[in-house]
């Protein structure tokens, strides 16, 4: 074995032998011998370990440069990734109505139905006592209903409302979908169901705000203009819309609370939120994920359209 | 024993019993000495605008009185010599009663709210027609609260203040308060009772126990108490359902202009809701709710008035309250069920590690 050949210019055997001739001449033989034995041993376990652990250094730093590349690749693919427009302008525009709507009127309604509970006397202080809570408990009254004629309206003229109202109305695959869903939580049914452009959470959402609304609405009108009311109807009317309201917000809020911000912030594909409803955007993944159906209607839509483009130029 | 010693012995032994006898002698003196003159049954003094001033005082004017034992100097202290050649300074009772007194007047401190109170408040401006102690407790005749014949005790309490607050004392007399009161009835409220002793303020003043926010407290004193009120019965519930309802949660927030029991209940003429006149019977009630709901008309007595949902008494309020609580119920179940569901296979899945 040649060892210039690999490019090592010393030779470490004859260097330690010159100096194991030095230190051990004026040693017996024997003496000489367990030295030479005890020096070969240690140099032999030397190498050992400091050759594992050269190696495991370089393994790790290419796994790190591995890890980074993997993830300047996924943020490229992200980046390139193609987004479906879900939301539009309109609709993102209403949503942010009604939460602000449902925000104010939250934080002014419910300190009245819960007058003990020690958070209430703060929100009353920050909105303004019983004056200034009332006037923005009316603000965001005049909000939500702005919000549900801006819909009815929507629903009426806007060609993707008509479009979203249709694909809204509950039906029969609604129930099926959600017996698979079930059966595939609980780890009966490998696959998910296939849902079109809102599944039948999202209708539950959707027709709930419509309950949700009229109630609200149809009662807080006969409170706020309670002269009025009485003027033509019995005062146990204005008792039961009392009822109803104080009941209905607190249905709702909880159904905010709990149902519609585990579905679109606590849920742990969502967490901590998606900003859906401020770009509107679906990304491509997403939307094979949580919307085949209609991910294929457009794909068959596109391929339809493209062809007849091809058509049109030839 | 020398005629000296002798000598010294008897004076010194008669200086004691002088000392012992003289002491009382003075006192006793001093009140036959004022009787002179006070105790003439004719002894008075008119008065600048002819008012009479009625002086006649006898040794048996303060005899059943808590101040049995006292002399007339006690208080009209400043009578240095009789006959006195000035009027004497009207009495301050707070030469003894103030907590650490070594008199003997009760150790209390509660008459210093007075000088806090309207009435003190007034006296301090100047105002001679404002009380002092001895305007509602008396001045010769002070008894005990508690004892009947008293000024300030329950039966006769209101007439003391009537002497001045005349109308609010013809309206309180006729109402189901004042007549229980007046029979001597230790359950129903006198002016006291609500306005409180001695700290006493205007209904305005945000310290008052009458103010419009402290309103249903006074009267859930009574109102709320189910022991009390089943003795007369009266339904302990709408102290509860007051605080439940609108005005009763607008009130606690510090709403002044929302209604309080007062307001629809009147505030010295309440009367119960069968009584014609009351604010509350059902004839009046739309003149009632019109103080603040302009227009209210027949419609405003058409249902109940202090609602618990949770009662079938409430009616079809009960019923709507009930078709919420299980709508509620079922809705949030199944949601919750649905997450921790969805929840349960994503962990299920996780592990598996799909």
């Amino acid at each position: 074995m040649d060892l210039k050949e690999k490019g090592y210019e010393d030779h470490i055997d004859e260097e330690v032998e010159r100096e194991l001739d030095q230190l051990s001449n004026d040693l017996t033989k024997d003496d000489r011998d367990r030295l030479r034995e005890v020096v070969r041993e240690r140099v032999h376990s030397e190498m050992r370990k400091e050759a594992e652990r050269l190696r495991e250094e370089r393994a790790s730093e290419l796994k790190k440069k591995v890890r980074e590349e993997k993830k300047k690749l996924e943020k490229k693919e992200k980046e390139e990734e193609e987004y479906f427009i879900r939301f539009n302008k309109n609709f993102r525009f209403q949503h942010m109505v009604m939460f602000t709507a449902c925000f104010l009127l939250i934080f002014t309604g419910l300190p009245l139905k819960f007058p003990d509970f020690f958070i209430s006397q703060i929100l009353m202080t920050i909105f303004g006592g019983v004056q200034g809570s009332t006037l923005i408990h009316r603000i965001g009254a005049i909000l939500l209903i702005y919000f549900m004629v801006h819909h009815f309206f929507y629903c009426i003229f806007s060609k993707d409302g008509r479009r979203d109202f249709i694909k809204l109305i509950p039906v029969p695959k609604d129930a099926r979908d959600l017996v698979i869903n079930v059966r595939h939580f609980i780890g009966k049914n490998p696959e998910r169901p296939k849902f079109d452009r809102f599944s039948y959470i999202e209708k539950f959402d959707y027709w709930a705000v419509y309950w949700g609304c009229v109630i609200m609405i149809g009662s807080g009108l006969l409170l706020w203009f309670e002269e009025i009311t009485m003027k033509y109807i019995p005062k146990y009317w204005v008792d039961i819309a009392k009822e109803a309201h104080s009941d209905e917000a607190l249905l709702a809020t909880l159904a905010i609370v709990i149902w519609h911000f585990y579905n679109v912030h606590f849920n742990p594909d969502r967490f901590p939120g998606s900003l859906m409803w401020w770009h509107g955007k679906i990304s491509k993944h997403e939307m094979i994920e949580e919307h085949p159906l209609e991910y294929e209607r457009l794909m068959r839509e596109r391929e339809e359209q493209e062809k007849s483009v091809e058509v049109e130029t030839k | 024993m020398s005629p000296a010693v002798k000598r010294t012995l008897v004076v010194a032994s008669l200086i004691f019993v002088a000392a012992i006898f003289g002491g009382r002698g003075e006192a006793k003196i001093s009140l036959e000495k004022c009787t002179i003159c006070h105790g003439k049954s004719e002894f008075r003094k008119v008065l600048v605008d002819g008012k009479v001033r009625n002086l006649y005082v006898t040794q048996t004017s303060l005899m059943g009185s808590v101040h049995g034992k006292k002399g007339c100097v006690d208080c009209h202290f400043d009578v240095m010599e009789i006959p006195h050649r000035q009027r004497p300074k009207k009495v301050t009772c707070t030469h003894c009663h103030y907590k650490g007194n070594p008199e003997g007047a009760p150790q209390s401190d509660v008459y210093l709210e007075y000088f806090k109170s309207i009435h003190g408040q007034k006296i301090a401006q100047g105002n001679d027609k404002a009380p002092l102690c001895q305007d509602c407790h008396g001045s010769h005749d002070i008894k005990h609260t508690k004892v009947p014949g008293s000024k300030v005790s329950k039966e006769n309490v209101a007439e003391t203040c009537g002497a001045c607050h005349m109308k609010i004392y013809a309206n309180f007399a006729s109402s189901i308060h004042g007549v229980k009161a007046a029979e001597g009835n230790l359950d129903a409220p006198s002016c006291p009772d609500c306005h409180g002793e001695h700290n006493i303020y205007q209904h305005l003043d945000p310290k008052s126990t009458v103010y419009a926010t402290h309103v249903p407290v006074q009267c859930s004193k009574c109102h709320a108490s189910v022991a009390l009120m089943s003795k007369y019965g009266i339904d302990a519930e709408p102290a509860e359902t007051y605080k439940e309802s609108f005005h009763g949660v607008a009130s606690k927030f510090g709403a002044k202009s929302v209604a309080n029991c007062a307001s629809c209940h009147g505030t010295h003429d309440i009367r119960p809701p069968e009584d014609p006149l009351s604010m509350v019977n059902p004839q009046n009630v739309p003149k009632t709710c019109g103080q603040c709901h302009p227009g209210a008309n027949a419609n405003f007595a058409a249902g109940k008035m202090h609602i618990d949902a949770s009662k079938r008494e409430a009616g079809i309020v009960y019923y709507v309250a009930a078709f919420f609580k299980y709508l509620t119920i079922t809705t949030m179940l199944a949601l919750i069920v649905h997450i921790f569901l969805d929840l349960y296979g994503r962990t299920r899945r996780f592990k598996e590690g799909k």
